[in-house]
């Protein structure tokens, strides 16, 4: 195959280049490597090697033409090998400049007025001076005219995948799990300010990298990782590599429970108000427990532990795409009834995708309950900045010993709590589960 | 509470301190007869007499070393350097003995001298009587150097360096002299390492050194009713540096302009720009840090091209606006 020799560009300003001389000629053999002919740019003169091993061949730029760089000026064929088609003379031949001092120095320039001191400094910094537009007398070109015309910004080059943003909007996209990618930024050059950010965690938009697809293998099913799996990576990743976990497992009887839910439904079914969901019971005991043990109900900041007033439980929903943690707020004001009607709406607008963005933000404590599924106990990865969830497995009838010593058989639900070691100390969650499961096992307890 | 003028707080330190503590005495050029360059003494020669108001032939080097020797056997000496510029002379003494002295004889010896000296520019007095050098007594470890920007605080300052330990060089500004402020006729003491919030904002933290502090707050003024609230933090001391407040300021607003008067390239902006960017207020920034200092040239004498050498109220006013406004 016919190998193209161009014209290099051997100096960074350089748009043309002069064949001085041929140092082979049409038909002769040249190795690869071997120098063939001598170019000269405005500035220097260089040696040009064969780019291929073979015969040199179609010659289209004689000695002494200027052509413009990466222009084709000959051809190295293998032997037998013919001339490729578009082989002709070069039409496109550039004026050779005569000097140097005639192509800074361009007729146009004299003919632009300027004063003496603009024409020096436009000069000076490459600028043509028929570009600027004159705000002196009859148009001259004046300093400011030129301080202006190189004042004005270069488009910001970012280079290649990187994000320009500021410091304080990485620090806050890495909290809030908002990628800066795709974020257009409102800052000089687009730069990503910390508004940008909150903007658009406000909308709710969890922008994912663009990712192209990778060519999958024959049996690999390949998933982008964006919206909302990307989120769940990035928070959970994080939360499980910054966050010390101490986990704590234990079981429930809900011979009590299951009798009080019971009474509840028998109620409400009387009366006609909302069914009372396990979920819905466990979330008000829940609650009455984080009320009287805060530091279940905080979250590591930093330098500081914020002990919260308000206590908002999210109540993990799973969706066939993932994982989505809607949060009923203000538990402790809310009666069981109100409760068992705000999990049921969340969970059923999580699955139907529309909850807002202020229904998924604001908790201070998570349960999630496979319990549903079968799942016997289960740990649970923190929700940040939250200080602990609380993982609820199934109940099942289970033999077990009663207070007599006695082998009974009773309903028993296992439960799992993940906490902020840096936050919860051991003893303060045991304290936090024994009232939990007393609550849990003598609901009447809510009472007092 | 009454109001005295910054040289009235500097001279009411040095009366009472001398009053209090026999060992503290004043040496200088001109500083008994004539009152001191700019009367920073004045009237003191009567009340104290020659022995601890001594006047020196034109010789800083040589008083300079004088202060330091008495130091070092006992006495409290206050030196004054009649302009900043003059520092030079009293280099040799200053860096390579008084504030090595302490470090060579393992904390034995100490040398607690205050060497007082005004700087800065604004009075036509051209080169060699207008620079703001501090920044060469930072980078000496051994030396601290502070520099009052309000009367309370030339006063309370001054105290708390002729009470300090070590060589403290004590830099006041020719144009403050003349400013009023309140500041009580007891004696009391600001420690040395304690950095100032002047003015409380939320939009931008302004750090600047003496002269610039007030042209700072005036800068605020006209701000606040553009609306944008600017924190003005003053480091008092520059060696020791208290970062804290700083850096607390900037974790707070997002965005900082530093304002000196002494030239950018060298001065002291660049260190502090330093100590905010490696510390935690890094996460915290919104906007590049900014300088805003003297221009790199000696100051002129032409009183025009004087003004426009340094940083003036207007400019601190429109390169805060831009920070706000998003613009760098």
């Amino acid at each position: 195959m016919a190998t193209d020799v161009i014209m290099p560009k051997v100096d960074m300003d350089q748009e043309t280049g002069t064949v001085a001389q041929w140092l082979k000629e049409e038909g002769d053999e040249v190795k690869q490597g071997e120098t063939i002919l001598e170019i000269e740019t405005d500035k220097v003169a260089i040696e040009v090697e064969a780019p291929a091993t073979g015969i040199l061949s179609g010659i289209l730029v004689d000695e002494g033409e200027t052509v413009p760089i990466a222009t084709v000026i000959a051809y190295i064929l293998e032997p037998g090998e013919a001339l490729p088609d578009q082989a002709k003379p070069a039409e496109t031949k550039a004026e050779a400049p005569k000097s140097s001092l005639e192509t800074t120095v361009r007729q146009t320039d004299w003919e632009v007025p300027a004063t003496p001191v603009a024409r020096n400094m436009a000069e000076a910094s490459g600028i043509d001076l028929a570009g600027v537009s004159g705000t002196g007398p009859r148009g001259r070109v004046t300093k400011k005219d030129v301080q202006d015309a190189l004042a004005v910004p270069k488009p910001f080059d970012n280079g290649e995948g990187k994000v320009y943003a500021t410091p304080a909007a990485r620090r806050i996209s890495n909290e809030m799990g908002v990628q800066l990618g795709n974020l257009s930024g409102s800052g000089p050059d687009g730069r990503i300010q910390a508004a940008d950010v909150l903007a658009a965690a406000e909308r709710g938009v969890v922008t994912a990298e663009t990712i192209e697809p990778l060519t999958p293998a024959a049996e690999v099913e390949v998933i982008p990782l964006r919206g909302m799996r990307r989120t769940i990576a990035d928070r959970l990743t994080a939360s499980y590599q910054q966050t010390p976990h101490i986990g704590f497992t234990w079981r429930n009887d809900m011979t009590r429970f299951n009798e009080t839910r019971a009474q509840l439904n028998a109620h409400a079914d009387k009366t006609g108000s909302p069914r009372i969901s396990a979920t819905a019971l466990i979330v008000k005991i829940v609650g009455s427990a984080l009320a009287r043990h805060p530091w279940l109900n905080s979250s590591f900041q930093g330098e500081e532990i914020h002990l919260h007033r308000d206590i908002n439980i999210g109540v993990a929903v799973a969706l066939d795409t993932g994982l989505i943690v809607p949060v009923v707020h203000d538990v402790a004001a809310k009666s069981v009834s109100e409760l068992a009607a705000a999990v049921k709406d969340l969970s059923t607008r999580a699955r139907e995708g529309q909850l807002i963005p202020s229904e998924v933000r604001g908790g201070t404590f998570t349960i999630s309950n496979l319990g549903p599924f079968g799942v016997e106990e289960f740990n649970a990865i923190i929700n940040p900045p939250e200080a602990a969830i609380l993982a609820i497995g199934a109940t099942q009838n289970e033999v077990v010993a009663d207070n007599e010593g006695q082998v009974v058989v009773r309903p028993m639900m296992h439960m799992t709590l993940s906490a902020d070691h840096r936050v919860v100390d051991g003893a303060v969650a045991a304290h936090f589960i024994a009232d939990l499961k007393a609550a849990l096992e003598q609901p009447v307890l809510l009472l007092m | 509470m009454r109001e005295i003028t910054y040289l009235e707080a500097v001279r009411e330190a040095m009366t009472q301190e001398m009053e209090r503590d026999e060992r503290v005495f004043l040496i200088g050029e001109d500083i008994g007869a004539y009152g001191g360059a700019f009367g920073a003494s004045f009237g003191m020669l009567e009340q104290f007499g020659p022995e601890r108001i001594l006047d020196t032939p034109i010789t800083e080097l040589g008083l300079t070393g004088a202060a330091t020797g008495a130091a070092l056997v006992g006495m409290r000496p206050i030196a004054e350097i009649m302009f900043m510029d003059f520092t030079t002379l009293a280099s040799e003494q200053l860096v390579n003995q008084a504030a090595k002295l302490r470090f060579m004889f393992g904390g034995k010896a100490s040398v607690p001298m205050v060497l007082r000296t005004p700087g800065g520019s604004g009075t036509g007095a051209a080169e060699h009587h207008s620079q703001s050098l501090e920044n060469w007594f930072v980078h000496i470890p051994g030396l601290k150097v502070v520099m009052p920007s309000s009367p309370y605080d030339a006063k309370g300052l001054l105290i708390g360096a002729i009470r300090d330990n070590n060589a403290v060089v004590f830099v006041e500004h020719k144009l403050l002299y003349k400013m009023k402020g309140p500041v009580p006729e007891e004696l009391y003491e600001i420690p040395l390492g304690t950095s100032e919030v002047k003015r409380e904002g939320k939009d931008l933290t302004i750090v600047a050194t003496s002269i610039m502090v007030q042209r700072s707050l005036a800068a605020a003024e006209q701000l606040a009713e553009e609306g944008i609230e600017v924190e003005v933090v003053d480091p008092r001391t520059l060696r020791p540096l208290d970062p804290k407040t700083i850096i607390q300021s900037v974790i707070k607003t997002g965005r900082v302009l530093i304002v000196h008067e002494a030239v950018k390239t060298g001065g002291f902006g660049g260190e502090l720009a330093a100590v905010i960017g490696e510390s935690k207020a890094f996460g915290y920034l919104d906007a590049p840090i900014v300088r805003l200092a003297g221009k790199d040239i000696p100051i002129p004498y032409n009183r025009t091209l004087e003004y426009h050498a340094v940083p003036q109220i207007e400019n601190i006013v429109a390169k805060a606006r831009d920070i706000v406004q998003g613009k760098v």
